[in-house]
């Protein structure tokens, strides 16, 4: 017994020391440093308690930040499985060009970030001489050619929509990864005792599917708590308020940029605060979608 | 035995001579660490370079390790500094790397080398630099910043355009710059370009207005007033008005309000827009823009009626050296830095980088020789936010950058900037204690 411990320690040794060094350590660094006032450029630490925490529920735009991320993770979300489930649907419905197709939709995936903000922000949504704009009004949308989709009112949903079409392909390869695994006489035998495809979907294809969507779904809530690339880069030049999610707000506060503000202390608080975050809505998450596993 | 240990001896001091002579050598090579805000392709880092080797080339026992990091240079500067990295020089930004830094007690005082002789001439170096620049950011009388690009903030036009609208003289008041306005877009002209997403440009129009209207120091003044009150000072309420006029009578076109950096100054080097109060380097950043025959031409912001400020007053964007306080080189840095500064290195970096310098006898580059004028003719400088950047960054970049970026975008009303400033200043000073 004792040598199979042994065994088993020295097995566990390396992963636990890497995982005691690289992460272990530096989050409770994190929430050391959250309880105080340090710019980062020095020793000069004041011991503050509480006060960064306090201070996140006084300010404005970091409940702006909040808001932009929860709303990319909820309306988010539903828009990004809604359109993955369309769309892994229609490419299993028989459509000649499936493995084409799927490329293409998971394309954006393999595309540098900066590349697709410039994509976005410069050739689509230009208000002058955008393809939205242009193609609107070639359409006859004349009314709708006029939107200012880059404006403070419609910005953060536009960046959305380009976040959401990045993602989608994602999903839809692994939705359809999880549906290749689906016996095909599972769904011969249903049609035979004559379901149609809504009753397939609900009672064949969601059941198996459930621990892929499980993944899915607490992938895309840590991954959209956690954004920053392309909210930073949609503004080319300096984020824009508009666009703050958590993450660009504390890069901003804790990192410097023109404005040099470099309150680590504080911005260390919004990260302690956005992995609280995370690790509740992963635990309610694995709560809410638990379900007998369906063995086949 | 006695080979031996005669052996032994020989070999040891074979080993020790040219150690010897390592350390001896080594006295007297010095090594001097800079990182740059400049990324490597740029051609102000090929300058900056090109002054390297020149240095090290007449100072051979000097080696200078050029990091290039690019921007976020302050950024890495602080995380290389706690950690205990040595770095002897850093160049930034003027205003960042003032209220970061120099802030923090890292930064050299350069007052006894500016004292010093210039190199080939026969003045003090500080007599050298374009008057304003080395006392802008000191800090009690203490200079802990050495300037070498000098970018001005004005409008800078096409000359075209405005002979088109059958404008002779740029505009020197409001009022004739509201006429200048009116004519352009008479003339099928949007008068003035403008970016949604870059608030260090919109701000420039009321950092403006109020030392048009207040004089140089009445905005910093203004943000240090813990009650906010003075933001009930009615030349606030007139800024923001004016601002909107611009909007509401076309000046500024309505689609701007969409426009993500650099679409608008876009629409300026291709001939749609007139003007952009913005720094001296965008004729630069357009150059690959505009055609052959543009003209650009700059002019200072205009005077506001019953203004207590000069027309000549010009805030300007400095980037500068700082050397880091515990370095053990002083000496072989104030030397390579006044080496920088000479008349020939200063046209240089002017030449081949298209950018204003810290010396008032070096010529700039055609397209920006309207701010050397400017930079010649300036009865007092400022900074970003009339110094408000170096000194409250969270106030300017979270409350005042956003709340003025909600006026020019017509998201508030001026009654509600002024009443919002007022509000969430006083509420900032509170809680700063």
């Amino acid at each position: 017994m004792r040598a199979r411990t042994r065994l088993i320690l020295t097995f566990l040794f390396p992963a636990s020391l890497l995982y005691i060094v690289f992460f272990l350590y530096p989050a409770l660094r994190a929430l050391y440093t959250s309880f105080f006032d340090w710019s980062g450029f020095s020793d000069n630490a004041r011991f503050t308690g509480l006060d960064n925490y306090r201070q996140l529920y006084r300010d404005d735009l970091f409940i702006e930040s909040m808001s932009n991320t929860l709303t990319i993770l909820i309306a988010g979300g539903i828009i990004v499985f809604g359109l993955a489930f369309a769309l892994t649907i229609l490419l299993n419905s028989g459509i000649r060009g499936r493995k084409l197709f799927r490329a293409v939709i998971f394309l954006p995936n393999v595309v540098a970030v900066i590349a697709l903000t410039t994509m976005w922000s410069v050739a689509i949504y230009h208000p002058r001489f955008g393809l939205l704009k242009n193609g609107l009004a070639y359409l006859g949308l004349e009314s709708w050619s006029t939107i200012l989709f880059t404006s403070p009112q419609n910005i953060f949903k536009s960046m959305m929509a380009a976040i959401i079409w990045i993602n989608v392909g994602f999903y839809v390869v692994l939705l359809m990864a999880g549906i290749d695994k689906i016996p095909t006489e599972l769904y011969e035998a249903a049609k035979i005792d004559g379901a149609n495809q809504v009753q397939m979907f609900y009672k064949i294809t969601v059941p198996l599917l459930w621990d892929v969507i499980t993944v899915g779904i607490v992938l895309w809530s840590i991954n959209a708590l956690k954004i920053f690339e392309f909210p930073f880069a949609f503004t080319a030049l300096e984020p824009s308020p508009n666009t703050y999610t958590v993450a660009v707000y504390l890069y901003v506060m804790g990192f410097g940029q023109r404005t040099p503000i470099y309150r680590l202390g504080y911005a260390t608080a919004m990260g302690v605060v956005l992995v609280l975050t995370v690790i509740l809505v992963v635990i309610v998450l694995r709560r809410v979608m638990r379900r007998e596993v369906i063995q086949y | 035995m006695k080979n031996v240990k005669l052996l032994t001896l020989l070999l040891v001091a074979a080993l020790a001579l040219p150690l010897g002579v390592g350390v001896s050598s080594g006295q007297d090579e010095v090594k001097l660490v800079y990182w740059s805000m400049w990324n490597e392709t740029e051609p102000q880092a090929q300058v900056i370079q090109s002054w390297i080797e020149a240095f090290e080339a007449a100072n051979p026992n000097i080696d200078i390790q050029a990091t290039w990091n690019g921007r976020q240079n302050q950024t890495l500067v602080r995380t290389a500094l706690s950690a205990g990295e040595t770095i002897d020089f850093v160049d930034q930004d003027a205003d960042p790397i003032s209220g970061g830094l120099v802030a923090e007690g890292l930064a050299l005082p350069l007052n006894e080398y500016l004292d010093e002789t210039a190199l080939d001439e026969d003045m003090p170096v500080r007599d050298v630099f374009t008057p304003g620049t080395l006392d802008l950011f000191a800090v009690d009388g203490q200079v802990y910043l050495w300037p070498y690009v000098y970018n001005t903030s004005q409008f800078w036009y096409n000359k075209d355009a405005f002979a088109d609208a059958g404008i002779e003289q740029p505009p020197a008041t409001w009022e004739e710059f509201l006429d200048a306005c009116q004519k352009l877009l008479d003339a099928g002209y949007d008068p003035i370009a403008a970016e949604s997403d870059i608030q260090f440009y919109q701000i420039d129009y009321l950092t403006y207005q109020a030392v048009r209207y207040g004089g140089v120091g009445f905005l910093l003044q203004t943000l240090e007033d813990p009650t906010g009150e003075m933001w009930r000072d009615p030349i606030y309420l007139q800024a923001a008005q004016n601002m909107r006029e611009l909007w509401d009578k076309g000046y500024i076109p309505p689609e701007s309000a969409g426009y993500l950096w650099p679409a608008g100054q876009q629409t300026l080097g291709v001939g749609l827009a007139a003007m952009e109060l913005v720094g001296s380097w965008l004729p630069i950043e357009l150059a690959n823009v505009v055609e052959g025959s543009f003209e650009w031409g700059g002019f200072n912001f205009p005077a506001m009626p019953d203004g207590a400020g000069d027309q000549n007053d010009l805030m300007v964007y400095l980037l500068s050296f700082m050397v880091v306080k515990d370095t053990e080189h002083p000496r072989e840095i104030a030397d390579f830095l006044k080496f920088t500064t000479t008349q020939e290195n200063m046209q240089q970096m002017a030449d081949e980088a298209l950018v204003g310098v810290t010396r008032v006898d070096v010529e700039w580059a055609p397209e920006i020789a309207d701010g050397a004028a400017a930079a010649a003719n300036a009865t007092a400088v400022f900074g970003m936010a009339d110094g408000g950047v170096a000194l409250y960054p969270e106030l300017v970049n979270n409350i005042l950058y956003v709340n003025w970026s909600k006026l020019f975008l017509g998201e508030i009303t001026p009654e509600e900037f002024v009443e919002t400033m007022v509000d969430d200043q006083a509420e900032y000073w509170a809680n700063a204690g």
